[in-house]
């Protein structure tokens, strides 16, 4: 009640206090929306890396489909697709429908000359290397004409490290500037608290018990970071909604704002749980310095 | 009953405040404490409050040595003291009935207890009409009648003045002298330290006369002398 009191009362101290902490929390926030876009780029690119086997014309699909058998049971393997030669001479034309050249060369064919192939996704890119090394050892590695993953190589390696790097940065990142956000919001509730040391010295001399003095505070800390919290929410979600669309054109299918609407029961309550953690805290490191008396 | 026996202070910059001082104070006495600036008194008073520790001897009240009472004690061996201080020491946050509340609060009162004693006592110092101002709104006597208010609100066994005229006319002096009397007859012992040699003659108690950290004179119903 006091601590509700207080924060009342000490009207632009608390708006000063209040604006650092929504500042710290939309820091917070974009930090969540920058970790969302780097994991979508890292899996789209992911998702675009695989490899593909291709068959020997004379290969059978009884035999093909015992390859995909084995590598269906492989732990790093996520999804093996059969694209038949009749599969991949349909794709082939669809895919060059408007290219009159192509599609009387074929024509001309007597015979299908595309060759039957398994696509083998694996879970992480970092494991086609592992499959590679099963396929070359499996017993029917006679019937297979080539794998792509030598050319694809270099593509995947590069695609790892640009994941690795975007996963550990973004994690540094966010630690040293989740670190400054605190300091910041720290050093601003102790500068509040400070301003009212005196009065924390006469509520030690007329016997108020160290609790007694520090729990409406305490209070007033969480107080700062509700309001912030608040704050920060009203203006994050109007910011994402304008912005989303923007993102959206430079990289198709990441709606940030979808996200973030989806994710409204998680997101909200985070803020609010880091804003008066955040205040509480600040609160209670900065007035243990008053407390000696 | 209070006790200072053989008691030494000395600050951190190395000055002597108190020099072997001996000091008995019976229950219920009205204890004037004077000497000139520097002379120790207020020194003398926070030890009683425990904001300083004595760099020797020892200081008892009601039989048991302040140096045993550990830290969770503090706050209650300062509920059973009322403190009057020439600045005041008010909440500038807190209104008069916020003031003095938050002393019966910290004693865990209840809140109809506190809604009923604190216009009361804020009556009887004379501030009936200014429950809600805050101390800024307040003139020098009113804001020293709201601390004397406060300091008595628990009915402590002691009520410490520190120069609680200070900063005040005759006329506010008087007042406040008047009121520290008058708690003195209902039973609680009242040390009053000052250099202003009017009130102290006004008052008519034990002279306690102090100068450079020692007691040069103890008088049972004395003046002002130095």
């Amino acid at each position: 009640m006091a601590g509700w009191t207080n924060f009342k009362r000490n009207g632009f101290l608390s708006f000063g206090t209040t604006g650092v902490m929504v500042l710290v929390l939309l820091l917070f926030a974009g930090l969540m929306a920058l970790n969302f876009i780097a994991t979508q780029i890292v899996a789209g690119l992911q998702s675009k890396v695989d490899i593909s086997v291709y068959f020997k014309i004379d290969a059978s699909e009884d035999e093909i489909s015992r390859v995909k058998q084995d590598l269906e049971g492989l732990e790093p393997v996520q999804s093996v697709v059969y694209v038949s030669r009749d599969k991949a001479l349909e794709d082939f034309k669809a895919r060059h429908a408007g290219d009159a050249l192509i599609q009387d060369s074929l024509a001309e064919l007597a015979e299908n000359p595309l060759q039957a192939s398994l696509n083998v996704k694996a879970k992480t890119s970092g494991q086609y290397a592992a499959i590679v090394g099963f396929l070359e050892g499996n017993k029917l590695r006679s019937l297979m004409e080539k794998i792509n993953f030598y050319e694809n190589e270099e593509v995947i390696k590069r695609v790892e490290g640009i994941s690795g790097g975007l996963q550990n940065w973004g994690f540094v990142a966010t630690m040293v500037l989740a670190a400054i956000a605190v300091l910041v919001t720290f050093n601003t509730v102790r500068l509040t608290i400070y301003s009212q040391r005196q009065e924390i010295e006469i509520m030690q001399l007329v016997g108020g018990s160290n609790w007694q003095i520090k729990a409406p505070y305490l209070v007033e800390g969480g107080a700062y970071g509700m309001f912030a919290a608040l704050i920060a929410s009203a203006v994050f979600y109007p910011a994402a909604y304008f912005v989303s669309p923007k993102i959206e054109t430079l990289m198709p299918g990441l709606g940030l704002f979808g996200y973030f609407v989806s994710n409204v029961h998680e997101f909200i309550p985070l803020l609010f749980f880091v804003g008066i953690l955040l205040g509480v805290v600040s609160s209670a490191v900065a007035i243990r310095r008053f407390l000696k008396i | 009953m209070i006790k200072f026996h053989n008691v030494s202070a000395i600050y951190d910059d190395g000055s002597e405040a108190l020099r072997k001082v001996d000091l008995e104070i019976k229950d219920g006495e009205f204890i004037s404490l004077v000497g000139p600036s520097g002379a120790g008194k207020s020194t003398l008073l926070r030890l009683l409050t425990k904001e300083l520790q004595p760099s020797g001897g020892e200081v008892f009240l009601d039989g048991v040595n302040l140096a045993d009472l550990s830290g969770s004690d503090i706050p209650l061996l300062r509920r059973k003291i009322g403190t009057v201080y020439q600045d005041f020491k008010l909440l500038s946050a807190k209104n008069a009935f916020e003031n003095v509340a938050f002393a019966l609060e910290v004693c865990g009162s209840e809140n109809e207890e506190i809604e009923t004693i604190v216009p009361k006592v804020l009556d009887i110092v004379g501030l009936g009409d200014k429950v809600r101002s805050f101390p800024h709104q307040l003139s020098g006597g009113e804001k020293q009648r709201l601390a004397i208010a406060r300091a008595l609100i628990h009915r402590p066994m002691i009520i410490l003045a520190d120069e609680p005229t200070g900063n005040l006319d005759l006329v506010n002096s008087y007042d406040v002298i008047k009121l520290l009397m008058k708690i003195n007859e209902l039973g609680t012992t009242v040390i009053f330290a000052s250099h202003d040699r009017e009130m102290v003659n006004t008052a008519g108690r034990r002279v306690v006369s102090m100068d450079k950290g020692k007691i040069v004179k103890d008088q049972a119903e004395g003046k002002y002398v130095i």
